[in-house]
């Protein structure tokens, strides 16, 4: 499979050429390189490329999760899909989490960066503390933050005084989620700010200094746009991230759909279609949609990034 | 670089080396450490979904049951109630590494395809262990029965229950002649009652827990007065939706209710409120090992017959026998002598509150002693059941549905009537979806 | 390591009001960690006692004790030992080769593959989880050590990370060994893999961490508690006397706690390796 793969794009008709010729050709560009990377398309055809054409497929079928009994049932799934109002809600749940998640985390990010970096003492502290979550499990942070909610007994309640249980209110539902999830994950982004900081000639900073200009001026015209770079990198990342949220929200709502269906994302309602309902083709439908929007999400960043390079030269 | 640091260097790379080399060598064994430090010949793996105080019953039998057969090594695990234990039973009976026995909530069976994903009880092998036919709720041992074969071995009922604190109840005048609530037949009844009784009860604490948010407790107490006021879903054949919505509106409001009057404050933790001396708390049958521990005063009765006829919710736990491709020999044996024993000895699992499948228990002495147990053992003969459609069935696709518009209702975000019909459209719904494991639209 | 090294290190006021700033919020960051901690020790009732309190009035190691008597959390520690060690070793090995090939060798139809690679960066367990499912099922690999470990050595962006740094190597260095008679494998072993240490090690970490973190695919993939990871058996596998706070949060500790232990030692390889491998991606 993959040494086809390897040679795919064979620049001359390969009816021209007799079989034999065909394989010598395969061995000749081989020897040249092409089982540095062999392993890798390997796997890479087997639980990459196999799925998505596997999907394909099964979305055009009623295929359940044993696989017996399947039929070709066309455009069905899709235009179930398009008309299912849990669809589109569970992909609002997404976007609204997305929408919450990726500008604090930025913000809070880059300010973390900014502390870490400027204070001289004990550097390596401020690291471990601002970055020691990121570590660890998705499923831990969701049972940490269940019980850092839980009415009476949890955390929260006891230095907040919260109104009402944040967990089961459809109001705060998703919020508690990005709390968590702001505290678990904004580590990650804070390194990248931080090696980008630091990757800032210091030479800049010297020659505005000469200039005169005081700190403020320093952030503004020199480490702000010095940061442009990794704050289109962090967004980018994040919206990617964000839009596929799962683990810590099921984790914190035991599975289920949270208050009123508040929290349901549409990986979950994925799983649930084909794991719980067995709807194996349905679900398959829905996650092709799905990769056609975070495809869009990568093809628009690239694009970004492109215009921005042209723009730049 | 000093000699040190390489020695240093070299002795990571060897453990570095030896740690890889474990791990792919581990990995090739492939069956988990337990599996390979097991030596009994006969190991029964076994998964149940009990974590509540039934829980702790299950491990007490197990344990007796392991005393009594040291050749079985018997590998309990529990998994979460809900979406993970379905999916995981499901995937792993299709996948064919399934456990040797399991537990499923009767509703779910629908749901599971025979000879796929379930196996049928060898009858005679239960015969000789000694548990036969005509031990059982005629009910639900045909709910077991898919083609006259047995695909699951009743275990228990658990229905929904009126809890009552005897003590509250009584300053309240709600305690009959023979030491239990009185008989209370109509909503206005019921409205009198809390009304009383939401006087002797402390402030800061409610009259009564419902459970308001939980989208399953307030689906289970929906089905249960809706199917007092005569209510259904479909038709026999499961082909046309007969859900009234003047009648679930008229449920759904009575829902309502409790919280608009002020009888139940939404989200509170409802048994702590029951223990410090709340009134009433609405709960399944599996919550007596809770209540039993502070030793209050307190009785179960199903839920009161307001709206007609009685009837309350339940559901049943039932052993089934996943699908295994070489199902057979001492496993399989070990697996059916495991679900007769536990099944047999229904007065310990009793305990938790559950009322035994096994009838014989019943009639035990050491069951009629039991109480509140003897006082609800009765919502055998009544139980509001979903209809028996693949979507069905504890947690189920049906339940997690409709169970979210039943909590709209409660919590005032949605009117009755519109839930109503939110919930018809549900019903609809589903039942145009064919069941992905085939056999029609049910 | 930056420009304030040299720089005597003196607590003027805005450093005084920056450090107090820099302590508030890392109190804030360890708090729920401290908690968790502290109801791990404290007995069940106690951490569900109202009103809530921080430390412990009664400390006690009931609720580990009890974590490791049931036996669960060893076996599924195993478990995400080997799955993690697998899954490093082979992303490791195959991605560097695979971006050693792509930087260094010529092949037919290496431009078009290489697209190929990169369109695979958009694509997760979290969005084709389900055909990826009925693929490893088709493979008869659910419920297997395999299945949970293959799936996840294909990821794109590591080859792609190396990619770049090899074709940042010198050729010079390389060149000099073809000329000695070495073949490409052995310029690939001898020469190029010593000087990658450090890029190989920041993808090595992040895999790490990334593969003992996971949680989606085992959660797809296994169903028999025997072959769970920790992250898995956290949330799956129930405890049968119903939710104990102690014990949950002293299993998230086990889960948890040995990325942190590591991290305290090898802070600076895994800072730069997670930077290294994140920064990538511009």
């Amino acid at each position: 499979m993959t040494t086809i793969d390897t040679t795919a794009p064979v620049v001359r008709p390969a009816a021209t050429v007799g079989v034999t010729g065909v394989r010598a050709r395969l061995g000749r560009s081989l020897q040249r390189g092409g089982w540095f990377v062999a392993p890798f398309l390997l796997l890479y055809a087997l639980f990459v490329l196999t799925p998505i054409a596997r999907g394909l497929w099964l979305s055009l079928t009623d295929a359940n999760i044993t696989g017996e009994g399947t039929s070709f049932v066309g455009l069905d799934n899709y235009t179930e899909a398009l008309g299912d109002p849990l669809v589109w809600s569970s992909l609002g749940h997404s976007a609204y989490f997305t929408l919450l998640v990726v500008p604090c985390i930025t913000v809070l990010a880059f300010l973390l960066a900014m502390l870490a970096h400027h204070i001289q003492h004990a550097k390596w502290l401020w690291r471990l503390c601002f970055f020691a979550p990121f570590l660890l499990p998705s499923t831990v942070v969701g049972n940490m933050w269940r019980w850092m909610f839980n009415p009476d007994t949890g955390l929260m309640d006891h230095v907040f005084h919260l109104e009402s249980a944040w967990l089961t209110q459809k109001s705060t539902a998703m919020t508690a989620v990005v709390i968590a999830t702001l505290w678990w994950t904004v580590g990650f982004s804070f390194l990248l700010y931080l090696a980008a900081l630091q990757n800032i000639p210091p030479h800049l900073y010297e020659a505005a200094a000469l200039d005169g200009a005081n700190a403020w001026h320093r952030a503004l015209h020199i480490t702000l746009p010095m940061l442009r770079n990794v704050t289109g990198l962090v967004v980018a990342l994040q919206i990617l991230a964000s839009l596929q949220v799962f683990d810590q929200v099921v984790v914190m709502y035991e599975f289920g759909p949270g208050p009123e269906e508040s929290t349901r994302t549409l990986v979950q309602y994925t799983l649930e279609q084909g794991f719980t309902s067995y709807r194996v083709g349905y679900a398959s439908a829905i996650s092709i949609l799905f990769f056609l929007i975070i495809a869009a999400v990568a093809v628009g960043r690239m694009w970004l990034l492109r215009k921005r390079e042209e723009a730049v030269r | 670089m000093g000699q040190p640091g390489l020695n240093r260097r070299q002795l990571l790379t060897a453990l570095g080396g030896l740690t890889v080399a474990g791990s792919l060598g581990f990995a090739a064994l492939g069956t988990g450490a337990d599996a390979l430090a097991s030596d009994a010949r006969t190991r029964v793996r076994y998964w149940n979904l009990f974590s509540g105080g039934d829980g702790v019953n299950m491990i007490d039998m197990l344990d007796a049951f392991r005393a009594a057969n040291p050749g079985v090594d018997v590998k309990d695990s529990t998994l979460r109630w809900g979406n993970p234990y379905y999916t995981k039973l499901a995937m792993a009976a299709s996948g064919n590494r399934a456990p040797e026995l399991a537990v499923l909530h009767l509703g779910r069976l629908a749901g599971f395809a025979p000879e796929r994903q379930l196996d049928p009880f060898d009858t005679d092998l239960l015969a000789e262990y000694g548990v036969r036919e005509q031990d059982f709720n005629p009910t639900l041992w045909q709910r077991s029965l898919i083609d006259g074969q047995l695909y699951a071995l009743p275990l228990d009922i658990h229905p929904q229950l009126n809890f009552y604190r005897k003590d509250i109840c009584a300053q309240a005048g709600l305690i009959g002649d023979d030491g239990n609530l009185i008989t209370l037949t109509s909503p206005d009844d019921w409205f009198d009652a809390l009304k009383e009784a939401k006087k002797v009860v402390k402030k800061g604490l409610q009259t009564i827990g419902l459970h308001a948010f939980d989208q399953n407790f307030a689906w289970w107490f929906f089905m249960s007065f809706y199917a007092q006021a005569g209510g259904t879903y479909y038709d026999e054949h499961l082909t046309d939706v007969t859900f009234d919505t003047g009648k679930a509106t008229e449920i759904l409001e009575f829902l309502r209710r409790h919280i608009t009057d002020g009888y139940n404050i939404a989200g509170s933790p409802d048994a702590e409120h029951f223990m410090n001396g709340g009134a009433f708390v609405w709960e399944g049958g599996w919550s007596v090992p809770v209540y039993d521990a502070p030793k209050i005063p307190y009785g179960a009765t199903p839920l009161p017959p307001l709206f007609g006829k009685p009837a309350t919710q339940a559901e049943s736990h039932a052993f089934v026998l996943p699908h295994q491709s070489d199902r057979g020999g001492a496993a399989n044996e070990a697996a059916h002598r495991l679900a007769a024993y536990i099944v047999r000895h229904a007065v310990d699992w009793a305990k938790g509150g559950h009322i035994p499948a096994y009838t014989p228990t019943l009639t035990d002495p050491a069951y009629r002693k039991l109480t509140p147990q003897s006082e609800y053992a009765s919502a055998m003969d009544h139980m509001a059941l979903e209809p028996p459609a693949w979507f069905a069935g504890s947690s189920g696709t049906l339940a997690q549905r409709i169970g979210p518009v039943v909590v709209a209702a409660n919590l005032g975000s949605t009117t009755p009537d519109a839930a109503a019909r939110r919930m018809r459209q549900v019903l609809t719904q589903l039942l145009e979806t064919s069941n992905p494991m085939g056999g029609g639209t049910a | 390591m930056s420009a304030t090294a040299g720089i005597r290190r003196r607590w003027t006021p805005s450093q005084i009001a920056l450090t107090t700033l820099g302590a508030l919020v890392s109190a804030v960051m360890m708090a729920p960690i401290l908690w968790t901690l502290f109801t791990s020790l404290k007995t069940e009732t106690e951490a569900v006692a109202v009103p809530t309190h921080w430390l412990p009035e009664d400390w006690t190691l009931q609720a580990w004790r009890n974590i490791f008597e049931t036996g669960n959390i060893t076996n599924w520690f195993v478990n995400s030992v080997v799955v993690s060690v697998c899954v490093t070793f082979i992303v490791v090995l195959v991605s560097a080769l695979a971006g050693y090939g792509f930087a260094r060798t010529e092949f037919r139809g290496k431009k078009a593959l290489l697209g190929l690679v990169m369109a695979g960066l958009m694509i997760s367990p979290a969005v084709l989880g389900v055909p990826l499912f009925t693929t490893v099922q088709a493979m008869g690999m659910v419920d297997t050590y395999w299945g949970m470990i293959l799936p996840q050595c294909a990821p794109a962006a590591m080859v792609y990370i190396l990619y770049k740094f090899f074709q940042g190597i010198p050729k010079e260095l390389e060149e000099a060994a073809f000329i000695d008679g070495a073949g490409r494998w052995r310029v690939f072993f001898t020469i190029v893999l010593p000087l990658s240490r450090p890029s190989l090690s920041a993808v090595g970490i992040f895999t790490f961490i990334a593969s003992w973190n996971n949680f989606l695919w085992p959660y797809m993939v296994t169903n028999n508690p025997d072959l769970m990871t920790m992250p898995n058996g956290i949330a799956t596998v129930m405890n049968s006397y119903g939710i104990q706070w102690a014990q949950l949060m002293a299993g998230g500790l086990m889960a948890g706690l040995p990325l942190v232990i590591v991290f305290i030692f090898f802070q600076r390889q895994i800072v730069a390796g997670v930077a290294h491998t994140g920064l990538a991606g511009q």
